[in-house]
């Protein structure tokens, strides 16, 4: 690694830096109109899927795509939890999370078997595609096509409906989850699932549980994007079949490349920058697919590395200890 | 009864075959699985839709040029946007198809919304009947046209020095590149004819079902499901994995569930990866550490 590491003194200037950030976003809702509000709410859950996913394909080097499927159990899971089952919400977040860490299980059964690269990337891709048919034809249980409504709920004499509300709950939730993630990337741990990404023979040949560094890192991935399923579907207030798509993946990758592979702090920064122009293009069919499919083959080929590489030559501050300078 | 479904499976499987076909085409010559292809294959659909339909051109002919069309398309994504990212990792590629893929089906939801376009028949005959089984024209026309093509493709191939080029790029382009072959322009080649031929696939499934911007995502899942069925990487074994894709599906929706077709391909995947993951021809598809 040529970059510098940052000093002590710039160490606790970041960490400074990253209290501040959620201090101030405390004040947001009182800046927002209903409508901004709404998408701001949206960028705290695509800042978690992304998160989840720049895990497994930035970090940890697979090509696993199963992270719609994640969503869209957290999501389902919530929404059953909550409106069949009588659990309160906020109870059935972490719940959600383990589901979605539950799917990470599954995904990684198929890393763990020696399913790798493109068959891997296929068979998340099939587990995915499984998932959505199961929420097409599961009717009793999802509502089929027609999806199933959230039951309304108040929490301090607030209803859920109030994107206010909504935004403090996902705000706590987003800044726990990628304050863990951070400190688990920069644990031994962390540094662990890069050694896999880099060379798994010459990891497992240093005494390190490599099955057991790409089941956890799995898991964990489901468990962030699982939480997040749980967020959208109060978010939305509704769940459909149809959210958890390819259109869904796609985005996701955007998000994850624009931020630059395996970066924490470019995960948040993609999904904040890629969230609110999809709402513009919405009303033009077809262009938020060109667009993003724009977005993934320009950054590719101009700045494979993201945001977070050009940030990180900016000042050591925002070097984390965990990416790729070359792809 | 089983007969007309074996019959019905085997022309859809022969489009299954041919995509699988394609999308070997190129995995061989370039490591690179087209996750658009899918979207390569609506496309050409598309293109063929919008000569027959809005520029009254007859069907061969069109569909020709589509396939000349989606054969150039191939080879500029090949050379714009592939090759500055060859020599690196796999994600980088398989995202780089994914975008060209959906830049594609966005231009086509762009021109024709969420429309559903019905495509004129090509071949008005009368069906056959022996026995209890219909034979129509349509799937005479697919799997006559599929055969035909296997047979030069194939033919080709094993006839001329083409098979060994194949071969030899596929083992090891550096040493491809050693013997005097120019690799750039056969990687060129064979992401053209995986175009074309996907873009046939397209064509040949227009006049049968119905054309939208999504029809490629069922497709290229199908693909995958019959190269690793019939191994990855083999050319023999994708069309193979596909006609046996295409008759397990009526199969299964036939004696099982009738909601199982869309899934089967999933199935198929899913159970081959975990019992034999080099499929029925492939080599060795697990790392082992």
């Amino acid at each position: 690694m040529s970059q510098t590491m940052p000093t002590a003194k710039q160490r606790r200037l970041r960490s400074l830096l990253f209290w501040a950030v959620p201090a101030l976003l405390l004040l947001l809702p009182f800046a927002t109109n209903p409508y901004t509000q709404f998408i701001a709410n949206g960028m705290l859950i695509s800042a978690l899927v992304t998160l989840g996913f720049t895990l497994v394909i930035g970090n940890l080097g697979q090509l696993a795509f199963a992270n719609t499927a994640f969503f869209g159990i957290g999501a389902y899971g919530s929404a059953i939890l909550a409106a069949k089952l009588g659990l309160p919400w906020l109870l059935t977040i972490p719940l959600a999370g383990a589901l979605g860490a539950l799917g990470g299980f599954l995904a990684s059964a198929a890393a763990l078997r020696g399913i790798r690269s493109y068959y891997l990337a296929i068979i998340t891709l099939a587990f995915g595609e499984l998932m959505r048919w199961g929420y097409l034809h599961a009717k009793p249980l999802t509502g089929g096509t027609d999806g199933m409504p959230m039951p309304p709920e108040t929490l301090f004499g607030t209803s859920f409906s109030s994107d206010t509300l909504k935004f403090y709950v996902f705000l706590a939730v987003t800044v726990l989850l990628v304050k863990a993630t951070l400190n688990l990337m920069r644990s031994r741990f962390g540094r662990a699932v890069m050694a896999v990404r880099e060379n798994e023979v010459a990891t497992a040949s240093l005494a390190i549980p490599t099955s057991r560094v790409i089941l956890v890192t799995f898991m964990w991935s489901g468990f962030v994007v699982g939480c997040a399923g749980a967020l959208f579907s109060r978010h939305v207030g509704y769940v459909f079949p149809e959210s958890f798509g390819m259109l869904h993946l796609i985005a996701s990758f955007a998000m994850v490349l624009v931020g630059g592979l395996g970066s924490v702090l470019g995960a948040v920064l993609g999904a904040v920058l890629l969230t609110a122009l999809p709402e513009y293009l919405r009303a033009f069919p077809g262009m938020e697919e060109l667009f993003f499919g724009l977005i993934v083959a320009a950054v590719l080929v101009l700045m494979p590395m993201g945001l977070a590489s050009l940030l990180r030559r900016l000042s050591p501050i925002f070097v984390e200890r965990f990416y790729r300078e070359a792809p | 009864m089983l007969m007309q479904l074996t019959l019905g499976g085997l022309s859809q499987g022969m489009i299954y075959a041919l995509i699988a076909l394609s999308l070997t085409v190129v995995y061989r010559s370039t490591t690179v699985v087209n996750f658009g292809h899918g979207d390569f294959v609506m496309a050409g659909a598309f293109v063929s839709y919008v000569l027959v339909v809005l520029a009254g051109v007859a069907f061969l002919p069109a569909a020709a040029l589509s396939m000349i069309a989606m054969f150039v398309l191939g080879v500029l994504f090949n050379r714009g946007l592939v090759r500055p990212i060859q020599g690196g990792p796999h994600i980088g590629l398989a995202l780089m198809c994914i975008a060209a893929g959906y830049v594609l089906r966005g231009i086509a939801r762009m021109v024709w919304g969420r429309e559903v376009l019905p495509m004129p028949a090509v071949f008005d005959m009368q069906p056959i009947f022996i026995g209890n089984l219909v034979i129509t024209g349509d799937a005479v026309f697919i799997i006559g046209t599929v055969l035909v093509l296997l047979v030069l493709f194939f033919g080709l191939m094993a006839m001329t020095d083409l098979g060994k080029m194949v071969q030899a790029v596929y083992q090891s382009p550096r040493g491809a590149r050693l013997i005097g072959l120019n690799v750039d322009r056969f990687n060129d080649f064979s992401w053209g004819i995986g175009a074309a031929l996907g873009a046939l696939g397209g064509i040949l499934v227009a006049p049968v079902s119905l054309l939208h911007p999504d029809l490629g995502a069922s497709f290229l899942i199908k693909g995958f499901a019959a190269m690793t069925l019939g191994g990855f990487g083999s050319l023999g074994g994708a069309v193979l994995g596909g006609v046996l894709l295409g008759i397990a599906e009526q199969y299964a929706g036939a004696y099982l569930d009738s909601a199982l077709i869309e899934i089967t391909a999933y199935l198929v995947i899913v159970a081959v990866l975990f019992i034999r993951p080099q499929g029925l021809f492939g080599r060795k598809a697990v790392v082992k550490v």
